[in-house]
């Protein structure tokens, strides 16, 4: 019974984790970069959305998820031309975004969608792992998952070697914490912030698709209700380091499964309670109260040469 | 630093106004277009936009009311924004403003006072609480070096879920619960701790507010352009290292203008309980906070700017709630050209510059 609880449990908060573990991975390369994205909630909701329509009009999940991310891909190129090149605000443009997303997917969700808003719509199925799937409770809590989860650990684990072993990796930083010392080392600062931000929308227009198509298999308006925001403080918490902000997910994820789980095994706990403690943790970690962390120099700066 | 006045006043003179003209008319045409697709009639969709901001002393009360919270956040966010601090905790100012205000109003003790003082103490425990949610981000900054942007977002969605949090718990604000319907929000707050209608009698809701946050908009003009304070805020944004050498506590002063630009919101916070709404709910400041930043941030540093940007989203507020009603064009529509808003505008004033420099 125990046993059977805790890979229930331990299978949900992975699955609610996802969509932050995509998300605030490509935001944690973007940020390392010195872009703010304040708009991966907009991707998000961006991408759950066209990867919902894209599944439901060629009823092939693939090609929705493949839409998704295009979709996303697109509107992070327009926050990269604004946040590089045209060096606008990038709170302002970000909040912006977001308000434009939930207007356009509302609208567009609506109009498409219209009486057939509650209808399932073709999404990922889960993957028993052959072998591993049979194990004990291990195997229902971490190997029956969609394919999806398995990729998003897969595209964790890139990005981390990427980040702390390549040459690109170091550019990264090195954009985000000294430009203009990356500029006369000849690191060509727009192409790799660039590049950042696309990558930041990318892995946002995944973890919206998970949200529709992994998960729930249905759009609905404002799907993702703060799930970007969350992902950007996950990347607080974890102190702008992939294994400590993959450790803030799973928590976070946690924390809302057992809103879920609780109540079902007749345990009242406040759930505000719950649903306070990720931001009252990252703002303990911003302040220095659980280990001092310090974002990255450059954030949200504008780079021109001169 | 131009403001949207002068964007207004002089639009051929310089290329900021220009641009921004072109960023506004492009939104609003984009709107259109959608009204015209999303609608049967056009003409329809518009009669229903004029008749929620101008068309009755109700529908142009209401579009007051916000632009009052729109313009007091604003005014915080240029306020703290003058010494290079970034604000965007105001929506949840807001929500723990309105929280205190709710639970002040609902002590016996409070609204048992005289009339006024009913009044005045809920509003001033709201923009007390407001400014202790400002001055934690301030302290913060001093004691820790911790970035402001940072942890005002994050207190923001601590705020807005103590709301949620306190309307869901009878021992908290939650009304007694007499049947399984009972909705998680407060009682209704006394009648002596409502702020007075200014015009009850032509059935406007503009309330108290109104007044005061026009005057709250000149005491901040006042205060910016020629107080010691506001030599202080200037200086501590131009160079806080220079400005510790000139005698200047910083600190002092980093910690202060959060405490304001918080105050500030708290006490919209308050008059949105005490004027319009009446009841505390979760989720009652949703959006408000995020607009009366955005009216901060294009007002570029001018009192007059915050108080033409929230009559702007005031009145496109409402005007969109009133066409969704009337004319069935989604509010949607009306979020698509905010969003266009504010990312064309944001993207006017530095490409303008850009073309400056080049010139």
């Amino acid at each position: 019974m125990i046993a059977e609880h805790l890979a229930l449990f331990v299978a949900s908060s992975l699955r609610l984790a996802m969509p932050l573990v995509f998300a605030s991975t490509g935001e944690l390369v973007s940020e390392r970069a010195g872009v703010l994205n304040l708009s991966l909630e907009g991707m998000m909701l961006t991408g759950a959305f066209f990867g919902a329509w894209g599944s439901w009009s060629t009823n092939d999940p693939l090609l929705g998820l493949l839409i998704g991310v295009l979709a996303a891909l697109i509107v992070a190129l327009v926050q990269a031309w604004l946040s590089v090149s045209v060096g606008a605000n990038q709170l302002v443009v970000g909040i912006g975004f977001n308000i434009l997303a939930l207007g356009a997917t509302t609208l567009l969700y609506r109009e498409v969608f219209g009486a057939l808003s509650r209808d399932a719509i073709p999404g990922f199925g889960k993957w028993h792992v052959p072998v591993l799937g049979d194990l004990p409770w291990m195997g229902t809590a971490l190997f029956q998952q969609t394919g999806l989860v398995y990729l998003g650990l897969g595209l964790l684990l890139v990005t981390w070697l990427a980040l702390d072993q390549t040459a690109w990796g170091l550019a990264i930083k090195a954009v985000g914490e000294e430009p203009r010392a990356a500029d006369q080392a000849g690191v060509a600062i727009r192409r790799i912030r660039y590049g950042a931000v696309l990558f930041a929308g990318g892995m946002a227009g995944l973890g919206g698709a998970f949200v529709s198509l992994g998960d729930i298999h249905t759009f609905t308006e404002n799907m993702t209700n703060g799930a970007g925001y969350l992902a950007i403080t996950a990347v607080i918490f974890g102190a702008w380091r992939p294994g400590k902000t993959f450790l803030a997910c799973l928590l976070f994820g946690a924390a809302t499964a057992l809103q879920f789980q609780l109540p079902d095994m007749g345990v009242t706990v406040p759930t505000t309670l719950l649903l306070l403690l990720p931001y009252v943790l990252a703002l303990l970690a911003v302040v220095g109260a659980v280990g001092r962390t310090a974002p990255p120099a450059a954030l949200a700066l504008p780079y021109r040469r001169g | 630093m131009k403001s949207l006045s002068s964007a207004l006043a002089r639009p051929l003179r310089d290329r900021r106004s220009l641009w921004t003209l072109v960023a506004i008319a492009g939104s609003v045409a984009t709107g259109l277009a959608l009204v015209a697709l999303t609608s049967g009639s056009i003409w329809d969709a518009l009669g229903a936009f004029g008749d929620g901001t101008f068309g009755s002393a109700y529908a142009f009360g209401s579009s007051i009311n916000r632009a009052v919270v729109f313009a007091l956040v604003g005014l915080g966010y240029i306020l703290a924004n003058r010494a290079n601090l970034v604000n965007v905790g105001g929506e949840g100012q807001i929500a723990v403003g309105g929280m205190f205000a709710t639970a002040a109003a609902l002590n016996h003790g409070i609204s048992g006072l005289p009339a006024g003082l009913a009044m005045l103490v809920p509003l001033l425990s709201g923009t007390l609480a407001g400014g202790v949610w400002g001055a934690v981000a301030g302290w913060f900054k001093v004691k820790r070096g911790t970035n402001e942007v940072i942890s005002t977002l994050l207190l923001t969605f601590i705020g807005l879920l103590l709301v949620y949090g306190a309307v869901q718990s009878e021992a908290l604000l939650r009304q007694p619960m007499t049947s399984s319907a009972t909705l998680p929000e407060s009682l209704e707050i006394p009648d002596a701790t409502k702020l007075p209608l200014l015009f009850a009698a032509s059935g406007s809701p503009m309330h108290l507010g109104a007044p005061l946050t026009l005057a709250a908009l000149v005491l901040g003009w006042i205060v910016l352009a020629r107080s010691k304070f506001g030599f202080q805020l200037k200086a501590v944004g131009y160079n806080p290292v220079a400005a510790r050498r000139a005698g200047i506590d910083d600190g002092k002063v980093v910690i202060l203008s959060m405490a304001i630009a918080g105050a500030l919101g708290g006490l919209a916070g308050a008059m949105m309980i005490q004027g319009e709404q009446y009841s505390l709910k979760s989720g009652f400041s949703s959006g408000f906070g995020f607009d009366g930043l955005v009216v901060g941030l294009l007002a570029r540093g001018s009192p007059l700017g915050v108080l033409l940007g929230a009559l702007c989203f005031g009145f496109l507020r409402s005007g969109g709630i009133a066409m969704e009603i009337t004319a069935r064009v989604p509010a949607a529509v009306v979020l698509i050209i905010e969003g266009l808003l504010v990312v064309t505008i944001a993207a006017a004033s530095q490409l303008a510059a850009h073309k400056e420099g080049a010139s």
